[in-house]
């Protein structure tokens, strides 16, 4: 037994095992904030990750252009098509958007919940080891970036969520990652909107889940699936995706309903960090005058 | 000047691994096989046969370190693996014959102790419900391909370049462990 004890190695070993469980349980816990030296570690990291990854991303998007140019021909005559198209839908969009800021006017509501100012960004790092799909961006805390904020592709479908932040940098979690914790509040477009939480990400499938659907909701193939702005700071009215299928949940209580991702959830090079403009409920004061 | 190589190589490497997986095209194959690019391990292995132990375990633990709280945001699990990694090779090298080839082969048997060390502890904190079939065929063996090329394309030049390094004491260190 003493000749145990007496092994250094073994206890080297020990100790450290020890130390790992507990840095492990400590990282798992869900914490609000990053500690300093994680923060100070994250910004000189991310600092130097930015200046080898601009030039790497310069030249794979030279090789990508040249492959884009490949196929504009086929695409050209493509978009030609859905051109006019747009060109309706343009035009309605703008008179609507100027119907309903005459009648936000009109009832004195000057904010709603689908304002958000954009915080642009550039990914600089991204987790190797892909058990996560975590990307690191350089705009943080400094910029006006918060924990759980929306992130969402420069055509304004979501992609993600900001994880954590540190003054110059923030870690967003992509849509992909199949974490239970990473809850959005959503709602299936439709005559009458049906509420639901994104849960997880089904990667046989490559679809999103929406849970907790009400069991009487009519949900339909090729609906499409918005944020609802109500779980917290996301904006109102991000686009998510389209109802791929319907069905009953575990327990038959409620519906889920699986939706394909708008946004290609592995592939983003800009991104969008979506800051909402109103913060924070309304107190009740305010509510009753 | 010649000092500032080996940190320099070591951050290279470091940021390469995010580079690749950042610049690989998202396709079919992107999303159905999980090639996991261990750079950084590969070239702790080789610091640690050809330049010394205490370089190996010490690059290995702050790398690792740096790898935790940047890119996975769980503390300890590549710190600890990075420096245990260097300190078995160590261990290793006094049985095999020191060469490229035996230092390549161990490099991968490295990698794939890291993935089944990596999976094992997602598993148990529940961070990955994947199942030990696809954990082989989807995730280990297109990792496993992809750095075997890395050291078929890397081990010469690299070695070349570490035995160059001004490290006097290269003998066996027996003070540390």
């Amino acid at each position: 037994m003493p000749q145990f004890f007496l092994n250094k190695r073994l206890i080297v070993l020990l100790v450290s095992i020890m130390f790992l469980v507990a840095l492990i349980g400590f990282s798992l816990k869900d914490r609000q904030n990053l500690t300093w030296p994680e923060q100070f570690i994250k910004d000189t990291t991310g600092f130097v990750q930015f200046i080898f990854h601009k030039p790497a991303q310069f030249v794979a998007g030279f090789f990508e252009n040249v492959n884009d140019i490949k196929h504009t021909y086929k695409q050209n005559k493509i978009l030609k098509e859905r051109l006019e198209e747009y060109a309706v839908l343009e035009a309605q969009v703008q008179e609507l958007e100027k119907e309903n800021a005459r009648l936000r006017e009109f009832l004195d509501k000057k904010e709603s919940l689908r304002d958000f100012e954009p915080i642009q960004a550039t990914v600089v790092g991204r987790n190797p080891d892909r058990w996560q799909e975590l990307v690191i961006v350089n705009k943080g805390e400094r910029h006006g970036v918060a924990k759980g904020m929306a992130v969402i592709t420069p055509s304004r479908a979501l992609v993600g969520k900001v994880q954590h932040v540190s003054p110059f940098t923030a870690t967003i979690q992509l849509l992909s990652a199949s974490d239970q914790k990473n809850r959005i509040s959503a709602f299936v477009q439709g005559e009458e909107n049906a509420f639901g939480l994104i849960e997880g990400y089904d990667e046989k499938r490559k679809a999103l889940l929406l849970r907790r659907i009400p069991f009487d909701a009519k949900i339909k193939k090729k609906q499409k699936v918005l944020t609802s702005g109500l779980g917290g700071v996301f904006p109102k009215g991000l686009v998510i995706g389209e109802v791929l299928e319907v069905e009953p949940d575990e327990y038959g209580l409620t519906q889920m309903a699986y939706v394909k991702p708008y946004a290609n959830v592995y592939d983003i090079d800009d991104v969008i960090i979506a800051k909402r403009k109103i913060d924070y409920p309304v107190e009740k004061g305010e509510e009753t005058e | 000047m010649k000092k500032l190589v080996l940190p320099f190589l070591v951050v290279l490497f470091f940021v390469s691994e995010s580079i690749v997986v950042d610049l690989w095209p998202k396709n079919e194959f992107y999303e159905k096989y999980i090639f996991v690019p261990r750079f950084l391990l590969i070239t702790i292995v080789f610091i640690t046969v050809y330049v010394t132990r205490f370089y190996g375990i010490v690059y290995g633990f702050v790398f690792g370190l740096l790898y935790d709280v940047f890119y996975t945001e769980i503390l300890g699990v590549y710190m600890f693996i990075f420096a245990l990694i260097a300190y078995l090779t160590s261990k290793a090298m006094r049985v095999f014959y020191n060469n490229v080839l035996v230092t390549s082969f161990l490099s991968i048997v490295a990698v794939s102790m890291v993935e089944f060390y990596v999976y094992g502890i997602y598993l148990l904190i529940g961070k990955t419900d994947m199942p030990f079939e696809i954990f082989l065929y989807n995730r280990l063996l297109p990792t496993i391909f992809l750095n075997t090329i890395f050291v078929i394309l890397v081990s010469y030049p690299l070695t070349q370049q570490l035995i160059k390094l001004p490290i006097r004491e290269r003998e066996d260190e027996d003070y540390l462990l």
